[in-house]
């Protein structure tokens, strides 16, 4: 057999090396995981969820799709989890392929994708409630508090146990879901990438009524004197009224929202793209103030804002903390950390207590800023602070749930979610 | 290393893109196609150069087999007579593959830049914040609306209308371009360069998002235009394919090239009234 010229074969070779390198380069570099838990933030991102607190129980959802009920007290005595005596549970939601699985020439493969919980539970009476993220769609389940009641499938057996899930039937989803659920009375309200915001009744999980904003929803919604308001991302914020979602009023922002907005008073306050801190009338949604004034601040105002006694703390993807005059968005002070506050601050008692992207605690005056104390968790951290007294709990990116004493910045106890 | 290649090459790739989508009326798949087609243009020299040096490769191949013939038992004398041809025609047998090592890392800053301007997650969304200016068009672009015609450009295209394009375009491109094979083993390694590769990629658009699968289509698009105009017509898609092998394992004498590939007297009159009417 006549052999190649050593060219051609080096050059065939060559160009097959290349186009091998490209794509491998191309996987290697990029983000390629649509999938929730993946992607830039690597397979570590884990705790995204905030805690929801009721009779004394820590409940909390995690990135691989469990439910979790912590008792701060059997964790401190670092009892085998979960302590059922001491009302702990784990719940592992499976959740069917929404539809429309790959197809590929050898025909169509389910598009198996883990359930997610970005947002924090709500508690309704006997019920804890979870809104899911499954690929493209999502469900809001509701979970009984004393006595979870699906089976080892994952299927809930709800008219036992008085659960629910909505939408019903195993192929029914709405769209994805990242903000939290927001309880009001007996309704829960959801936004979602559907670009739809949901009302249901909390107790069955019957859909009151439903509002269509036209463009994706990833934000919580935030309920004020029966007046719900919701952002999509079209740079478009909604007062609707909590009874029947008829619109109150609408208005287009420069910018679409990067954090979830906080109605304090007659105020909503918000982040957005464009890298300021908004403060709107809530009445009729004209213009406050906005912080900075002039030039935008270096990055996302990701975070919620907290506001108490005229006060907004906000934290800022540029490493900052501020804290404004809720009235004016007057600078009162400002406190650098060492990397991006991405998760939402907390207040105790005078205390404002903030977490760094690197996994920073920083316990700050909340009249001054004047650090007090700072606190080395290890880990990043994008979930919600919560507080109990002088403990604050925190969900850390690698799955672990930290319980800190403010005062002393002493971690009183750990805990890893990621369980078999 | 990684931060080099950021702050160098993908940031300024990936906050173009954005502002870009900004002045298009907040389109982002009209923003993946302007892009694409700016940088296809902008390294137009360099595809231009790949091609010729491809061409003047295969132009050379009629003399190559005769050296086969005559060299097919002293391999190192084959060798030394192939750079000796190469050398007198003034080719450098690798040269066409610089132009595409150049153009390689743009390539992949483009495909990381639609990957994470598209922020399919909400990690993916806060991990775009670490690589933004702080340009007023970007605040407002951002998030990107994902709709695009039929597609939502963060999802896979899943009714298989992209993959055939991907695929189909990309064999197109290909085929313009890939010599026939002369012997057996050749011949496998051209068919599998040329099915395996459109194949592949018709299969990622099935999983990745179609924002990329768009850009894909697009580019091969214009990389079929150039290969169009630069080599003289549609290469070699219109010759039939690999030659078989005859029973004995010695390929088939070789095929007549295309017009387009000869170096015929008609052709060079052809492209010589052709490079006097541009000159006009």
């Amino acid at each position: 057999m006549v052999k190649l010229s050593f060219i051609s074969v080096k050059l065939s070779k060559a160009l097959l090396v290349l186009l091998l390198l490209a794509v491998l380069s191309l996987a290697a570099f990029s983000c390629v995981a649509p999938s929730s838990g993946g992607g830039c933030a690597g397979p570590g991102a884990q705790g995204w969820s905030g805690f929801a607190s009721y009779d004394g129980i820590l409940y909390l959802g995690s990135m691989d799709g469990k439910v979790l009920a912590l008792n701060p007290s059997a964790r401190s005595e670092r009892l085998m989890f979960p302590s059922e005596r001491d009302g702990e549970w784990v719940l592992r939601l499976k959740a069917p392929a929404p539809s429309g699985g790959m197809c590929g020439p050898l025909g169509c493969a389910p598009a198996a994708r883990p359930v997610a919980i970005y947002g924090m539970p709500a508690v309704a009476a006997d019920l804890v409630c979870v809104a899911t993220y499954v690929g493209d769609g999502g469900k809001v389940m509701a979970i009984n508090r004393f006595a979870p009641g699906y089976d080892e499938e994952g299927n809930p057996s709800w008219k036992k146990q008085g659960e629910w899930v909505y939408p019903r039937g195993q192929d029914s989803f709405i769209g994805a879901v990242v903000g939290s659920p927001v309880v009001v009375e007996d309704t829960l309200y959801v936004g979602s990438s559907d670009g739809k915001v949901y009302a249901l009744d909390a107790v069955y999980g019957d859909k009151r009524w439903e509002f269509d904003t036209g463009a994706k929803i990833w934000t919580s919604p935030a309920v004020k004197n029966g007046v719900l308001y919701v952002a999509n991302y079209e740079d478009k914020l909604y007062a609707l009224s909590d009874q029947d979602g008829s619109v109150v009023w609408e208005r287009e922002l420069p910018a679409s929202l990067a954090s979830s907005p906080v109605v304090s008073d007659d105020t909503v306050f918000f982040g957005t793209f464009d890298r300021y801190l908004l403060a709107i009338d809530s009445g009729d949604g004209s213009d406050r103030w906005r912080f900075p004034k002039d030039n935008p601040a270096d990055n996302w105002f990701w975070a919620a804002p907290v506001v108490r006694d005229n006060v907004v703390y906000a934290g800022c993807l540029d490493h900052s903390i501020y804290a404004l005059e809720a009235s004016t968005g007057r600078k009162l002070w400002q406190f650098v950390a060492d990397s991006p506050i991405v998760s939402t601050p907390v207040l105790v008692d005078g205390l404002l207590v903030a977490i760094s992207d690197s996994g920073e605690m920083y316990v700050l005056r909340a009249d001054s800023g004047v650090s007090e104390r700072t606190v080395s968790i290890g880990y990043s951290v994008m979930a919600p602070l919560y507080a109990e007294e002088d403990m604050v709990y925190v969900h850390a990116r690698d799955g672990g749930v930290y319980c800190i004493d403010v005062q002393t910045g002493l971690i009183a106890w750990e805990f890893s979610s990621i369980i078999d | 290393m990684v931060e080099l290649w950021n702050s160098i090459i993908l940031e300024p790739v990936l906050n173009s893109l954005i502002a870009l989508t900004t002045m298009v009326a907040g389109n982002f798949g009209v923003a993946i196609i302007v892009l694409t087609i700016v940088v296809r243009f902008a390294l137009y020299p360099l595809t231009v150069r790949q091609t010729r040096s491809t061409k003047a490769m295969q132009a050379l191949q009629p003399r190559m087999q005769e050296l086969k013939k005559k060299y097919a038992k002293n391999q190192q004398k084959l060798q030394q007579e192939t750079m000796k041809l190469y050398k007198e025609a003034g080719i450098n047998p690798l040269g066409c593959l610089w132009p595409m090592l150049i153009q390689l890392p743009i390539w992949i800053a483009l495909y990381q830049s639609i990957m994470r301007a598209l922020a399919a997650t909400p990690e993916n969304l806060l991990d775009l914040s670490k690589h933004l200016y702080s340009w007023a068009a970007i605040g407002q672009a951002v998030p990107l609306n994902e709709q695009f015609l039929w597609l939502r450009l963060s999802q896979p295209d899943r009714n298989l209308i992209l993959a055939i394009l991907v695929g189909g375009t990309m064999w197109v491109q290909q085929k313009m371009v890939t010599a026939p094979a002369t012997d057996a083993r050749q011949q496998s390694m051209t068919q599998m360069t040329t099915l395996m590769m459109p194949l592949m990629f018709g299969m990622f658009t099935l999983s990745f998002p179609s924002g990329l699968a768009l850009y894909w289509v697009v580019s091969n698009i214009i990389g079929i235009v150039i290969q169009y105009f630069v080599a003289g017509g549609w290469g070699y898609l219109r010759v039939p394919s690999a030659p078989k092998p005859a029973p004995d394992g010695k390929a088939v004498p070789v095929r007549k090239l295309p017009q387009s590939q000869q170096e015929s007297p008609t052709i060079k009159k052809a492209s010589k009234q052709k490079k006097d009417r541009f000159k006009k």
